[in-house]
């Protein structure tokens, strides 16, 4: 019975992956039994500081909650506080949010696959994927004027318009991602040491995400059609025919584990691309925003009283924003809930029965973004011993595992 | 139709508990060019009647979406919000619906729904180490976003005397030399 | 730049994340991609502070992070040099007010570079890095001095 016995007693940050994680588990030979969760150490108490910020510059707090999916939370609460005031957004401006919602949808994933790549040990992967990512974040500098945290978002609308020579580099720059996507999916979906590393690990079953309330594209690999943008669509889905992406549609079968998770994510880069070209061909001209003086609209919000709950779906999943005003300077209430929440959950039943080299990879497929939640801890009961290992242990581990199997 | 499962909805929910309900209310959000629409139903109840309500709601749509509870400090009672939504899977069927439940300060307990929506434990312990309420059936738990050793009895986002007496300072001028 | 006089080997980096939102995280890691390519300088990620010259931290600093931050610059071999990237480290960014954030980092560490920005483009992090390599190697040729000595 092997036991294992390193024992580092901080959790610092791995290279390749941002947050500080410490994993704390006892194991029985080289299967997990049993795992408790204990998130915590990003906690920056931002909803208190939501208290004593006026509803602008909570836009550019809400933007710095991640900065993977730093579009998403602002966007779904521009859209709670215009549904609890009663601001009617402007058709042009509905346009532009969604296809930079795509963009960053786009950067996401294809951060993701680099990652998840990274944790399987094929680090030629992670730095050509991430060398296509640029293609999109130039787009999105000339666009917005950052790589990360665009400020696009105003409460009403949009602070920027697009000039006709920025959506023709939009066109090339989708021509480029077209082109590359036969080989991102030959890469990851045709491998077939990829294939025996992902095939029937971490799986989580339809019934297991309906009863933890999964969201994003972990629930929909287990086959739960759960997609805001075709269940309540908004802004300009609610003209585009979206549809819930499972793995069905490439594969045969659905089984719910990290290689589902993988296809799922690459075929939704493909639905992104064509949801730009739609929003591009069918653009209305007119305003983009529904008022353009700050000081109107903060003196509107100041007397407005009412809630609205926004949601959004973020590369990871469902945000949702709920705000409340009441007639002063300050929302009496501001709860911001990111996707990484619901998920948490999910990785209990993932990791039970797999072996300790699975451990980044399937922790990784659920895309954590972990400035939301930060440390896991795992408990196991039956030989009595716990060992402390971190991120570069278990890393180590995955990455012999594939050797191993290669050969 | 659409339109008309907001109604429905809302119809049935009458009809089982007809005067237990405080308040209700559908709001309808019209969004896009082609101005299609989605709706969002709230209903009030007393804390009392919430587990039954839940698990009417179980019973309407198996497996309901929960997405997460806020909560309010109004200075007698903590009012907590229970976002969910139901008719998920089609195109414009999904409706929201949020249950509002007032708790009196001197009581702040409420029964926990993680036996009929697992999914809710996270969230629950929220709850209760940011305002300080009693989920009955929750399973004792450490804290889960606070450090382990967070003054016990302060609870960060209430409004009264166990709410934070002072946020941290901005940080000072100092001088370093360098 | 006196590439020749002071460059004498390379620099390995620790990276540090003391509860930040992943903006200025990503930007480090894209450093290393092939577009900006740390590597062709000597510049290498090392997993242990126990290797490094460096340290990238980030992040305001959260309660719970405050201690395992100072932990890890205590662990770091001298002469080592601390390297705050982003706007949130250096003076709090957007965050204040907040009763679970320790301060910026300069309230902890002892820090030689700042690298602002939100996030912190990786053109100016590599500037930032070569920046505290040359005072690196002044510190390293005291050290060497008052050896002899």
């Amino acid at each position: 019975m092997t036991k294992m016995t390193y024992s580092i007693p901080i959790g610092p940050v791995h290279p390749s992956i941002k947050e500080p994680i410490i994993f704390n588990f006892e194991i029985y030979g080289e299967r997990i039994e049993n795992v408790n969760l204990a998130p915590g150490e990003n906690h920056r108490g931002i909803e208190f500081m939501g208290r004593e910020r006026n509803p602008i510059q909570i836009i550019y707090l809400a933007e710095r909650i991640c900065g993977i999916c730093s579009f998403a939370h602002p966007f779904a609460f521009c859209r709670a506080v215009e549904n609890a005031v009663g601001i009617e957004v402007p058709e042009r401006a509905q346009y532009i949010r969604v296809m930079i919602a795509e963009l960053e949808r786009i950067h996401s994933h294809i951060l993701w696959a680099g990652l998840a790549a990274h944790e399987l040990g094929f680090d030629s992967v992670l730095y050509l994927s991430w060398r296509a990512r640029e293609e999109v974040l130039d787009l999105l500098e000339d666009l917005t004027g950052n790589r990360i945290n665009y400020a696009m978002l105003m409460i009403g609308g949009v602070r920027r318009d697009m000039t006709a020579n920025q959506i023709s580099r939009i066109r090339k720059t989708l021509d480029y991602y077209k082109d590359i996507y036969g080989k991102i999916e030959d890469v990851f979906l045709n491998d077939p040491t990829i294939a025996l590393r992902t095939k029937s690990v971490g799986i989580l079953t339809k019934e297991e995400a309906l009863r933890l309330c999964a969201v994003g594209p972990t629930a929909r690999a287990s086959g739960v059609r759960k997609d805001i943008r075709q269940d309540q669509p908004y802004s300009a889905y609610a003209d585009l025919e979206v549809k819930a992406i499972t793995p069905e549609v490439f594969s045969d079968k659905i089984n719910g584990d990290v290689y589902d998770r993988i296809v799922v994510r690459l075929l939704e880069i493909l639905q992104s691309v064509q949801i730009i070209e739609q929003c591009l061909d069918n653009m209305p001209s007119g305003e983009i925003i529904a008022e353009k003086k700050l000081v109107k609209l903060l003196n509107q919000l100041k007397k407005a009283k009412g809630e609205g709950i926004g949601r959004h779906e973020a590369p990871r999943g469902e945000v949702i924003h709920y705000v409340k005003l009441n007639e002063s300077e300050f929302p009496e209430v501001w709860k911001a809930r990111p996707p990484t929440y619901n998920n948490l959950m999910t990785w209990v039943p993932m990791l039970i029965g797999q072996q300790i080299a699975d451990i980044p990879i399937v922790i990784a497929s659920i895309d954590p973004c972990i400035a939301c939640m930060d440390r896991v801890t795992i408990l196991n009961k039956d030989t009595g011993q716990k060992s402390i290992l971190t991120k570069e242990d278990l890393h180590k581990l995955s990455v012999e595992k594939t050797r191993r199997i290669a050969l | 139709m659409e339109n008309n499962k907001a109604e429905e909805v809302l119809k049935l929910f009458k009809e089982k508990f007809n005067n237990k309900i405080i308040d209700s209310r559908i709001e309808t959000k019209t969004t896009g060019l082609k101005k299609n629409n989605y709706q969002v139903i709230w209903l009030q109840i007393n804390p009392e009647d919430f587990k039954d309500t839940v698990d009417f709601l179980c019973s309407i749509y198996q497996y309901p979406h929960f997405a997460i509870i806020s909560g309010n400090d109004k200075g007698e009672n903590i009012e907590l919000i229970y976002h969910f939504s139901i008719y998920y899977g089609e195109r414009f069927k999904e409706i929201s619906i949020s249950l509002v439940l007032n708790l009196s300060k001197k009581n702040l307990k409420i029964s926990t729904i993680t036996d009929l929506i697992p999914g809710a434990q996270t969230a629950e312990r929220e709850i209760k180490e940011m305002f300080g309420v009693n989920f009955e059936g929750l399973p004792d738990l450490p804290n889960i976003f606070l450090p382990k050793d967070f003054k016990k009895g302060i609870y960060p986002l209430r409004r009264d005397e166990k709410g934070i007496e002072k946020p941290v300072e901005k940080e000072e001028e100092v001088k370093e030399d360098d | 730049m006196k590439l020749n006089k002071y460059f004498e080997r390379s620099l390995w980096v620790f990276h540090l994340n003391s509860g930040s939102c992943n903006g200025c995280d990503i930007e480090i890691v894209a450093a290393l991609t092939p577009r900006y390519d740390l590597e062709r300088f000597g510049i290498k990620l090392v997993g242990s502070p126990k290797h490094a010259d460096v340290l990238l931290v980030t992040g305001p600093v959260t309660a719970k992070m405050a201690d395992k931050v100072k932990l890890i610059y205590e662990q770091t071999p001298d002469p080592k040099a601390v390297i705050v990237i982003g706007t949130c480290g250096t003076s709090g960014g957007v965050f204040y007010h907040s009763y679970n954030l320790r301060g910026p980092i300069d309230k902890i560490l002892p820090v030689d570079v700042y690298v602002p920005g939100c996030p912190a483009r990786p053109e100016a992090i590599i500037n930032g890095v070569l920046q505290v390599w040359i005072k690196l190697e002044k510190l390293r040729e005291e050290l060497k001095v008052s050896q002899v000595k």
